[in-house]
């Protein structure tokens, strides 16, 4: 058997701090897509160093950043909560928005003559490329919005982490949470019980997979065959407070986000 | 190869008498919120099931798509013929109204290596005739969205029944598969349907595809995996 490097996963940016660890930490780049926010998008903000919105995704932050704090003025939650870039087509953002968010500072990066990448895959382009001052050695992008609303743009979102994947991409909705576990890796993922759980998921998206193997969870997997049309771990349940994962094939893992 | 026919008639308030495919409707509610067009997919379908959740849907949320009739001739009028599932997320009291007024209900608690959705389609794969399977087509309210296991279960569903006709509907979107073993024609139904669309390869890569009709067409020669077909809903 080959022996393979160990990549950890944890969810601690769902935690209100996160915890001081031996393992290198974590930078958090946050990326605003044009959906509903879900309910701890303050939380996220307030971990990531780096807060981009996606064109329409501007629009969600102008709207609705107010309503998680119903007894503060709008406007300071605005202020407060201001993006440092703007980036896409810029074909859904509201003009008047464009205008507020520019005149505090905001960066506003028009790629309009490109029709060929999606929002996510230009932001996650530019934060890959661009984005000085971001301590990109351990980088985790946090992306909120790419899930549910119409479908063929959330399959398009789940292409560009399958592209992107020597990147630590999180896609995150009020319900669940994905990421890639790249086949390159033998990975161990700490469970956050407090905020995640127990339901859960391994999705082998873009091939089978002849052999993935589990440990952790109540029906693992021991050198098993998974693909679309046979066996696909859904509806599983996490049983250890860590999860083991090696597969031939880079899965797809999801776990659901408890609704506190 | 031979020729598929595909067309979101179902969308329509009456389904021209003579379209082809002539096709017989089922359709399966599952436990997210209903679409708002649920009660037109409700008037097409010949059968109605709700997979266990579901239910407490219809008795919740069909009063509320016509807020100005009684809740109780709404629940009345929207009555599944049928609840299968494990029984896990109906409510006893939603069970007891339908099983009072004649809904079958079909207690697969004991089965937990399939999702409820796939115990529908089971049902209604053994509940239709033989001669009836090739024009059959299964509506699925409530497969999107939600939480994102369920959702991958739900297209691994269309996966393992690549033979049935199913399309799983959001409010924003539909999707089903157009198997390899076919070419396809899909008659797009533009008062209700586009014009935002996809074609994505799950689970496996393919190798070449071809259309027409698209703003950016596939051009190579034959496909060969199954893929899937993505329409923006515009009710």
């Amino acid at each position: 058997m080959i022996a393979m490097d160990l990549m950890h996963h944890s969810s601690c940016f769902l935690l209100p701090t996160i915890p001081l660890q031996r393992r290198p930490s974590l930078t958090y780049a946050l990326l605003v897509l044009n959906q509903n926010l879900p309910r701890f998008t303050p939380l996220l903000w307030n971990h990531a160093q780096l807060h981009l919105c996606a064109d329409g995704g501007a629009n969600r932050l102008y709207d609705e950043m107010p309503l998680f704090f119903p007894q503060e003025d709008a406007s300071d939650v605005r202020r407060r909560y201001k993006p440092d870039v703007i980036k896409g087509d810029m074909d859904s953002i509201r003009r008047e928005v464009l205008e507020f968010y520019a005149s505090l500072g905001t960066e506003i990066v028009d790629k309009s003559h490109d029709q060929d990448t999606t929002d996510l895959h230009k932001c996650v382009t530019y934060i890959r490329d661009s984005a000085s001052g971001l301590d990109k050695s351990n980088l985790c992008v946090l992306v909120v919005g790419a899930l549910g609303g119409r479908f063929d743009q959330e399959m398009g979102n789940l292409n560009v982490i399958c592209r992107f994947s020597s990147m630590r991409i999180v896609l995150l909705s009020n319900d669940s949470l994905i990421h890639l576990l790249p086949r390159t890796y033998c990975h161990e993922i700490h469970i956050q019980t407090s905020v995640e759980g127990p339901h859960c998921g391994l999705i082998p998206i873009g091939t089978p997979s002849k052999s993935s193997t589990t440990t952790g969870l109540q029906w693992d997997l021991n050198n098993t065959a998974m693909e679309f049309g046979g066996l696909v771990s859904t509806s599983n349940i996490v049983k250890e407070e860590k999860v083991t994962v090696q597969s031939d094939c880079d899965l797809l893992w999801t776990i659901s986000i408890k609704k506190l | 190869m031979d020729l598929m026919h595909h067309s979101s008639t179902f969308l329509l308030p009456t389904i021209p008498l003579h379209h082809r495919p002539s096709l017989t409707y089922a359709l399966v509610v599952l436990n997210q919120t209903l679409p708002r067009f649920a009660p037109l997919l409700w008037k097409h379908a010949q059968l109605r099931l709700c997979a266990d959740g579901g239910a407490n849907r219809v008795f919740d949320e069909m009063p509320l798509l016509f807020p100005e009739e009684d809740a109780s001739d709404v629940r009345r009028r929207y009555k599944p013929d049928v609840i299968n599932g494990d029984m896990d997320s109906i409510r006893k009291e939603v069970l007891d109204f339908y099983r009072s007024l004649g809904t079958k209900i079909i207690d697969k608690s004991h089965d937990q290596d399939t999702t409820d959705l796939h115990k529908c389609i089971t049902y209604i794969w053994d509940f239709a005739p033989d001669a009836n399977k090739s024009s059959l087509c299964i509506l699925v309210a409530g497969a999107l969205g939600g939480r994102y296991d369920h959702e991958m279960g739900n297209l691994n569903v269309l996966y393992c029944f690549s033979s049935l006709r199913i399309v799983l509907l959001s409010d924003d979107s539909l999707i089903y598969l157009l198997p390899r073993t076919h070419h396809h024609e899909i008659h797009i139904q533009t008062s209700v349907e586009g014009p935002h669309c996809g074609l994505i390869p799950i689970g496996v890569p393919s190798r070449s595809s071809t259309t027409t009709g698209l703003q950016w067409n596939l051009n190579d020669s034959i496909p060969d995996y199954s893929f899937l077909l993505s329409l923006a809903a515009k009710l």
